[in-house]
């Protein structure tokens, strides 16, 4: 059999486009994360929304969708001034807090989530919320256990910039010089490639290296060890290995 | 119009261009660039209606490919890519298994704008344009692609993100006004670009690791370039009209890992014998001639 173009074309238009047609028909062709959070799957709270779930890419509008917390409530706890606040993305957080002495990002908002459903949450990662948070969470009922957790990981943060007012330039600036920064989003990976030697972050752990892909933040989690003692531990080895 | 001369069917004043090819080309690559542009867009809270605003990342075939190990092994996309990129690269595999990467030359955007700068090359250097590397380098070059492929590969898989955006200058080439743009994309785009003007597709020669990945398909797909060498005249024109150098005037079946199926050597296009050059499953059993 002997194609020439015009049939060549027409198959090739025909295979392409008909492929991603059917495929979007039958719901495989996702460009974008489906943002409906996983839900429990046992216990008091099965089947509800999961706040661990909460990914960088949702937008406070969704969170407000899956978990029923205003975004304007997620908005103000964060002092973001956005006059849009539903369709602030979550991880825009790492920027605005870029200067905090503690990471508040996306875990924050899945710890705030948390305690203002009532939802359960795992608070080994060492989590921190801002104090703007603290008002809207005071008529909550939080567990005596919480409260406690929150006396010792809230973190003031006056000087702290809103989304609106933080100038782009400077923004720009700061990521770059901050490109080895860990955080927590990083891989294991990511600081293998920044020169930090595999015994080095198996003697920081004491636990054998996880998978590459694995974020230093879910590992800690999932291991329950302390993030905010891990995090400065590795972060000196990467400034070590710097070049 | 065809003529027979010397018992052989001539062909006047033949075409020397798949045309329809080009307008594939331009098809993609302003289907691509107004999607890029329709993502700026509605980012700034616009958008243009009826017009998908996937990202790149989404629609991205290579995608798939770099994130295979991680789907493997955690169930898990590699970040910023989607179920997209995965049924993106299963077409082209599929495109690739019954017509070898025609996705390069009938596709990919990068390769087009490869091929308009390539059109001054040819202008400004004429016959000297496409053979300034010489043939020895050049046949070693040609396998530096999977060298980048392993490289992506690798790196990806061991650091879980998406390492080679921040060198891909097709990213790069639909990213010029946002503020993903990484400057090693941008690095690699222009030097691609410069030497286009030498070299046809310097970027799917020796570079690219899509191209490679696909490239393997040659070696084993259903339609190819088939050469009749007994109404061959070996006049050289498929040899001097391939984008990627390769010698078809000495082969029955062009199994080259580089042939991008453009059809740009057959009697549709360049050799002036009909049914000489040909894109098919198969041809006839007859006598070859000058088969190395």
């Amino acid at each position: 059999m002997t194609l020439t173009s015009k049939p060549l074309a027409a198959l090739v238009l025909f295979i392409l486009l008909g492929g991603i047609f059917f495929s979007s028909l039958m719901g495989w062709f996702q460009t974008e994360s489906t943002k409906i959070a996983a839900t429990f799957t046992e216990g008091e709270f099965a089947g509800q929304a999961n706040p661990a779930d909460i990914r960088g890419s949702y937008t406070l509008g969704d969170v407000e969708k899956n978990f029923g917390v205003p975004a304007a409530v997620v908005a103000q706890a964060f002092g973001v001034s956005d006059p849009n606040p539903a369709a602030y993305a979550v991880k825009n957080l790492e920027t605005l807090y870029e200067n905090s002495p503690v990471e508040i990002g996306t875990d924050s908002v899945r710890m705030f989530v948390a305690f203002y459903t009532g939802l359960p949450m795992d608070l080994t990662a060492g989590t921190f919320l801002p104090d703007s948070a603290l008002p809207l969470l005071s008529d909550r009922n939080l567990s005596s256990e919480r409260l406690a957790y929150l006396e010792t990981h809230t973190v003031a943060l006056e000087g702290a910039p809103a989304a609106s007012e933080a100038p782009a330039p400077e923004t720009v600036s700061t990521e770059a010089e901050t490109d080895r920064a860990l955080k927590g989003k990083t891989t294991f990976g990511e600081v293998l490639s920044w020169g930090v030697s595999p015994v080095t972050v198996e003697q920081i752990l004491g636990q054998p290296l996880p998978a590459p892909s694995v974020t230093v933040k879910d590992f800690c989690v999932e291991k329950g060890l302390s993030f905010e003692t891990i995090k400065p531990l590795l972060q000196a080895e990467i400034d070590k290995a710097a070049p | 119009m065809n003529i027979s001369l010397f018992g052989k069917r001539i062909q006047l004043f033949r075409k020397r261009s798949i045309w329809l090819r080009k307008i594939v080309q331009w098809f993609f690559f302003l289907l691509i660039a107004l999607i890029a542009i329709n993502q700026s867009l509605v980012e700034a809270g616009g958008g243009l209606p009826l017009l998908s605003t996937a990202s790149l990342h989404a629609l991205c075939p290579f995608g798939g490919v770099v994130t295979i190990y991680q789907y493997a092994t955690t169930g898990t996309f590699v970040q910023k890519i989607h179920e997209s990129s995965f049924v993106l690269m299963v077409i082209g595999l599929a495109l690739a298994v019954l017509f070898g990467p025609v996705f390069c030359g009938w596709v990919c955007p990068l390769g087009t704008a490869q091929e308009w700068v390539s059109k001054l090359g040819k202008k400004l250097f004429r016959r000297r344009f496409n053979h300034f590397v010489p043939a020895r380098l050049d046949s070693i070059l040609r396998y530096t692609r999977y060298l980048v492929l392993a490289w992506v590969v690798y790196l990806t898989a061991a650091t879980g993100t998406l390492i080679f955006a921040e060198y891909d200058p097709y990213f790069a080439m639909f990213n010029l006004w946002s503020d993903e743009l990484a400057l090693g994309g941008v690095i690699v785009l222009a030097v691609t670009l410069l030497l286009s003007l030498f070299v046809e597709r310097p970027w799917c020669k020796y570079a690219c690791p899509y191209g490679a990945f696909l490239g393997i398909s040659n070696l084993f797909r259903v339609f190819g370039i088939r050469r009749n060498a007994a109404t061959c005249k070996a006049d050289g024109a498929c040899s001097i009209m391939c984008p990627m150098n390769i010698e078809v005037d000495t082969k029955t079946v062009v199994r080259d890992h580089q042939c991008i199926s453009c059809l740009e050597c057959t009697s549709e296009a360049v050799c002036p014998v009909a049914k000489t050059v040909v894109f098919a499953t198969s041809l006839p059993v007859l006598p070859t001639r000058g088969e190395k």
